[in-house]
Order: structure tokens, then C-alpha cells, then sequence
């Protein structure tokens, strides 16, 4: 038998060498590392397990998420932050890996990209962007675009200015097209603005410069003005009337439903917000909820302020399939009929043109014939120094 | 080998646990502290450039001010309350003494956030308090609304069942019959309680303030959510350095002296009472 076997054997593989015990070994343990990495080692162009957004809570809508999830066999995973520098902080402690997408508004973009945090989106792979308004498109919003290379790195999809909101019984229409109604006595404690200390600087600031006559002057940058590029004597101003203002407000108000309540309550008749409280107002309206009437006052004859929200794609993505991935979650995302989903629940305007599916009083409410407003406002940016202004808002705070 | 085992882990799990956790996050806020931001960037230049800005800049001094008033305040007021309350408790409360100190813990089963927004809503100007008050055509009462008393009124409302549960626990280890014996030796019942448990119960007392005291000075929701546009407090005005501002290198240097000034003022407390005329037992029978 032995030997019949050998026989058998020699004749199938004559030119064989002979099994080693090394070899064997070297077998067994290429085999075993192969298996241990195989969860960890994914072929070029093999689909994603789940796709991970770091978002604002409000724009993750359930059936818009579920849909995507059926249709790509993924699951989609967020997390939730308040405000960008939190989200910047969580991508420069290694989030990168952590996260495929992102959100962000203003000036961020720009910074992210800068900083290597995220990567260059091509715009062909999500056929939605072609609907947006012109003024959102990359030769007009420069935000998303890096001056060096000529390279995308965003796509938008809602838009608004920090526009003032008021009670149209109790101040006159006149009075609201000025910042100046904000420090206006004859509605001491009556009033309030939001807690973020960037946009109560600029906005005063733009205030300051126009009072200083400094905002059409020739700048120090030798740019154009830009209310998050103050000069010292405009941050001096700001500082003044921040102070000033002080006793005019009955509060910083943290978050929308706050405002909400003081401006049904009638505890205040103006606030500076992104119109989503408004949209809120005026619907209540409709219903018969509320009596007041609200209107909303989107730039100021001195110019405001204005902000756009944009997804953008990690550099921690770097497999073909999940940047395919990452695209088609933002083209789904900008399909009409989501985005408008999406808008009319987190009261946002959107940046597609949707005016074909949305009724007059859509159209109204979400400012859809005002997008070209918003390259008369200046866009949320860095401020010129973190530190400086941080000195005055807390000199405002403290006096 | 055995005896020296059990000392070890029940003192060595809690060390690691303390330098892991406490230590090492106070040396790294430390080192924060010496460095500065540009920008949202840290700049890894040793310098005390930070504590120069604490100490010559006013706002964050009445930050700080305003916050050792406010602390101050707040640990009183919660004190006066908690002492009738917990002795209540442990003279009448009877079989259901422990029944009514757990019922103080009830808020804690909620989250903080959600207890001061509660608050907000009733001191606002569409809650409870206004609203009857708008109701009866009176004028809403707008000291309670976004101002440092509205602050003081969140604080007592976290901090007070603290302050009962431990003023409780050290009038239930205060042996009772030495009230009987000073009044038997001819003590009113007011001399009994100001020369007996009122000193017996001291060190209990200041854990109290001392746990309401801490946490108030370093508040950052409560000012945030109920104090106006007046009602800044130190905490707050540190958190923001680690919000949107960006400016963590002054956080860090706000958050070591922040420390310094607790450590401070509980170890000034410790020096100016005499530990062993308060209740305090930790010192051992030696």
C-alpha cells in the first residue's frame, strides 16, 4: 500500500519538491494573519459598511437616511455637534478617520481645507449641484472653492442671512432697516440677541464702521470691507456699543425655542436670528395660534450678515467606493424633493431652486426669489483674530 | 505577603484611578496654560502671557468676583434651608426619615440641562410664575427673568439637596441624647442647640457649603441659561474659552486658577476652624 501510493504519487507530480515543515508553518501562519486581517483589509472597490456624518441633529431626517440606507445596504451613522468648533475639534484630534462627512457653515470650509481635514469634491459626481441658484455656484460663492489649486471642496444646500425678526405692531417698519434699532432706547429691554459672541461683533461691527464712516474707505488689507476684519478703532467702537446695548436687552438667547417664547410671550419685539424662528411665527399665524403679526427684516441698509451650510467629504476618505458613497449621499441629500423636506423642517431656505414644487406662500416664506440677497451680505468668516475679539466680548460681558 | 496585598488594591485601584482621571487632566490643563492659541491653533511657546491676561484684564477679575459673590450666596442660602429641613427630617420624620432625604434626590434623576430649562421655562415670561401673573393683568415680574437672581434661584435649585443630604447624614450620626443631657443640666433648648448639635454638626455643615460652594463657582449652565446679558459668570466665561472662541490656552490657565482659588479657600476654612470641636471623626481615636 505504502508504496503503490508513493508510486502514485511520484507519477501525478514528478517535478514537485518535497513539503517542508517550513513550509507548512509559513502556510499556516500566512493564512492565519490573512484571516485575522481580512475584516480589517478592504478590497479596492468593495461597498462600504456604513457611511459616518458629523452634522447638526436637525438636518438628519429619518426617511430621507432610511431610503438612502435601503438603497445603498448601509448603514448610515451620525454624530451630532452644536457648533463648528466643536466639529473642528473633533476632526483635528484624529476625526478624520473617525468620520466621512461633514458639515459645516461660513468660513470653516475654507479652513478645513486649508488644514487638510477634508478633500476635493468633484462637482460631475453629484449631478444635484447643477440645480442650485446662481448664486451658490462656484463662480460666484468663492467659500468652497481654495484660491491656490482652483479646487472644490463643498456643496451646498441651505442658506440665510442673521436678518432681524420682529412684532410688526410694536416696531415701525422704517425703524428695522437699520442695525440701529438693535441699540435703540426706545425699546430698552425689549429686546435680544443671540449668545454667539462672532455674530454680535460683526454685525455691530458693520454698525461701527458705517458709524466711523471707515466701511467704504480704503482697508488696511486692501480689501474690500469684511465685518470679521475689524481694525482696532472699529473693534473700540464695537466694544462701546456692545456695551451700550447692554441694558436694552432682556437676554442672549441660547437657542431658537427661547426666542420663540420671548417674541410670542411679547417679553421682546426684536431679534436678530436666521429666520427660522419667523418661519415658525408666521405659520403659528396662518393657524390661528398666535395674533402678533412677525415680519423679518433680512438685510439691514447697512449690510448684513448671511451664512450657507455645506456638506464636505474628510480626507480620511480615501477608497473610491466610499467617496462614491459620500457623493451620492450629497445628490441624494439635494434631490429637490428631500431638500425641500428637509428645509421645511429645520425652517432653513434651501439653496436648490425648488420654487417648481413649493406653493407662493413656500416661496415666500423660504425667501426663495431673495437668493440673490445674499451676495449683498457679507458671508460668516473667521475673525481676524480669535483673541481680540474673545477680549471684547468678555470686556462687554463684564462691564 | 497577605496583609500587605488587600492595603494595596483597595489604596492602589483608587490612586490610578485619581492620577489617571484627576492628575494627569490638571498637569496636561497646566501645561495648556503656558502655551497660547492664534486662531484656533496652539502655539507651543512657553510663557505666562495667559495668567498676565488674568490678572490685568478686569473682565475675567469680576468674572471671578462675580462668581465668588454668587458661590457665596448661593452655599448661605442653601445652608439655611438645608439645616431646618434635614433636622425636621430627623426629628419628625419618623420611620420615614429615609423616604423624605431620598425624596430630595428625585431632580437628580433627570439631567441637569433639562432642570435648568424646566427653570427657565417657570421663571420666564410664559411660565408659571409670570403667566399667572400676566393672567391677573399684573406686570411680569422681570427680576426673575435672565438676571443674577434667577441665576442664584437655579443654583439653590440644583445645589440644595446636597447640602440636605449631608446636613441629614451628620445629624443622624449626632448622638441625640446629648441635647437631653444639656437640657437636664438646666440648657434652653436654644442653648442646647447653638453650644451642642449646632458645633457637633459644623464639619457636616461645611462638607454641605463646601459641595454647594465648589460646583457654584465654576456654574456654567445655570448663568448660561437664566442669567441675562449681565449674568456672566467665571465658569462661563471659561467655557466659552473652549466653545466658540477657541481660546483654549486662557481656558486652561482660567481652569488652574479657578482650582488654585478652591484649593485656597477650603484649606483657609480648614486652618480657621478647629476640626476637632466640629464632628469631625477622621482624625481617629489617637
Amino acid at each position: 500500500m505504502t508504496k503503490s501510493t508513493f508510486s502514485s504519487s511520484d507519477a501525478a507530480a514528478p517535478s514537485a519538491s518535497p513539503v517542508s515543515r517550513r513550509t507548512v508553518l509559513k502556510t499556516l501562519a500566512a493564512g492565519t494573519a490573512g484571516a485575522l486581517a481580512a475584516p480589517y483589509i478592504r478590497p479596492a472597490y468593495a461597498a462600504p459598511a456604513q457611511l459616518r456624518a458629523l452634522m447638526w441633529e436637525v438636518y438628519a431626517v429619518p426617511d430621507i437616511v432610511g431610503a438612502f440606507e435601503e438603497k445603498h445596504k448601509i448603514k448610515f451613522s451620525p454624530t451630532f455637534f452644536d457648533g463648528n468648533s466643536e466639529a473642528y475639534n473633533k476632526l483635528r484630534i484624529g476625526g478624520t478617520r473617525d468620520f466621512d462627512l461633514v458639515q459645516a457653515d461660513g468660513f470653516w470650509p475654507g479652513l478645513y481645507f486649508r488644514e487638510k481635514l477634508i478633500r476635493d469634491i468633484d462637482y460631475a459626481k453629484i449631478p444635484n449641484t447643477a440645480n442650485v441658484y446662481p448664486v451658490f455656484k462656484p463662480d460666484r460663492f468663492k467659500l468652497l472653492t481654495d484660491e491656490a489649486s482652483g479646487k472644490h471642496f463643498g456643496v451646498t444646500w441651505c442658506w440665510g442671512s442673521y436678518g432681524t425678526t420682529y412684532n410688526a405692531g410694536e416696531v415701525p417698519k422704517e425703524k428695522v432697516q437699520t442695525i440701529e434699532v438693535l441699540f435703540d432706547p426706545a425699546f430698552s429691554g425689549r429686546l435680544a440677541t443671540s449668545a454667539r459672541f462672532e455674530e454680535n461683533i460683526a454685525l455691530t461691527g458693520i454698525l461701527a464702521a458705517t458709524r466711523l464712516g471707515t466701511k467704504d474707505k480704503p482697508r488696511p488689507d486692501g480689501k474690500s470691507f469684511n465685518p470679521y476684519v475689524l481694525t482696532d478703532e472699529e473693534l473700540a467702537e464695537v466694544e462701546k456699543l456692545l456695551i451700550q446695548q447692554k441694558p436694552l436687552l432682556l437676554t442672549r438667547y441660547q437657542d431658537n425655542t427661547t426666542l420663540q417664547q420671548l417674541l410670542e410671550s411679547g417679553a421682546i419685539v426684536a431679534a436678530p436670528e436666521f429666520a427660522q424662528v419667523y418661519r415658525v411665527l408666521v405659520q403659528k399665524k396662518d393657524k390661528g395660534e398666535i395674533s402678533a403679526d412677525f415680519s423679518h427684516q433680512l438685510v439691514p441698509k447697512e449690510g448684513g450678515l448671511g451664512w450657507v451650510d455645506t456638506w464636505l467629504v474628510t480626507t480620511g476618505v480615501t477608497d473610491p467606493a466610499t467617496l462614491d458613497i459620500c457623493h451620492d449621499f450629497m445628490n441624494t441629500f439635494l434631490a429637490p424633493e428631500n431638500i425641500k423636506k428637509i428645509s421645511l423642517i429645520a425652517g432653513s431656505s434651501a439653496t436648490v431652486d425648488l420654487r417648481s414644487i413649493s406653493t407662493p406662500e413656500e416661496q415666500k416664506l423660504y425667501l426663495m426669489d431673495r437668493t440673490e440677497e445674499l451676495s449683498s451680505m457679507y458671508m460668516f468668516d473667521q475673525p481676524s483674530s480669535t483673541e481680540k475679539w474673545e477680549r471684547v466680548w468678555s470686556r462687554v460681558q463684564a462691564a | 505577603m497577605k496583609p500587605r496585598v488587600a492595603p494595596a488594591i483597595f489604596l492602589g485601584i483608587p490612586t490610578v484611578f485619581l492620577v489617571g482621571l484627576f492628575v494627569l487632566p490638571l498637569l496636561s490643563m497646566l501645561v495648556l496654560s503656558v502655551w497660547r492659541t492664534e486662531n484656533y491653533h496652539i502655539i507651543r511657546d512657553f510663557s505666562f502671557h495667559n495668567y498676565e491676561v488674568l490678572a490685568t484684564e478686569g473682565a475675567y477679575i469680576t468674572f471671578l468676583v462675580r462668581s465668588l459673590v454668587m458661590a457665596s450666596a448661593v452655599s448661605l442660602i442653601c445652608t439655611l434651608l438645608a439645616w431646618p429641613i434635614a433636622y425636621g427630617i430627623t426629628l419628625y420624620g419618623g420611620r420615614y426619615k429615609l423616604l423624605f432625604s431620598l425624596a430630595f434626590a428625585v431632580p437628580f434623576l433627570t439631567g441637569e440641562v433639562l432642570r435648568i430649562i424646566a427653570l427657565q421655562g417657570l421663571l420666564g415670561p410664559l411660565g408659571l410664575l409670570n403667566g399667572v401673573l400676566l393672567s391677573l393683568g399684573a406686570a411680569p415680574l422681570r427680576v426673575i427673568m435672565y438676571t443674577n437672581v434667577a441665576s442664584a434661584i437655579g443654583l439653590v435649585y440644583l445645589y440644595l439637596p446636597i447640602v440636605v443630604t449631608v446636613i441629614y447624614l451628620s445629624l443622624l450620626n449626632f448622638d441625640q441624647r446629648l441635647i437631653d443631657a444639656a437640657t437636664i443640666f438646666g440648657a434652653s433648648p436654644a442653648r442646647a442647640f447653638f453650644e451642642v448639635t449646632w458645633p457637633l454638626n459644623l464639619f457636616g455643615t461645611l462638607i454641605g457649603f463646601a459641595l454647594c460652594f465648589i460646583p457654584c463657582l465654576s456654574a456654567t449652565l445655570a448663568p448660561r441659561f437664566l442669567g441675562g446679558p449681565n449674568g456672566t459668570l467665571y465658569g462661563m466665561a471659561m467655557a466659552q474659552q473652549f466653545g466658540e472662541s477657541g481660546t483654549w490656552a486662557l481656558g486652561a490657565a482660567m481652569g488652574v486658577v479657578l482650582f488654585a482659588v478652591s484649593v485656597l479657600l477650603v484649606v483657609g476654612v480648614a486652618r480657621l476652624i478647629d476640626l476637632r470641636r466640629t464632628g469631625f471623626t477622621g482624625f481617629g481615636r489617637g
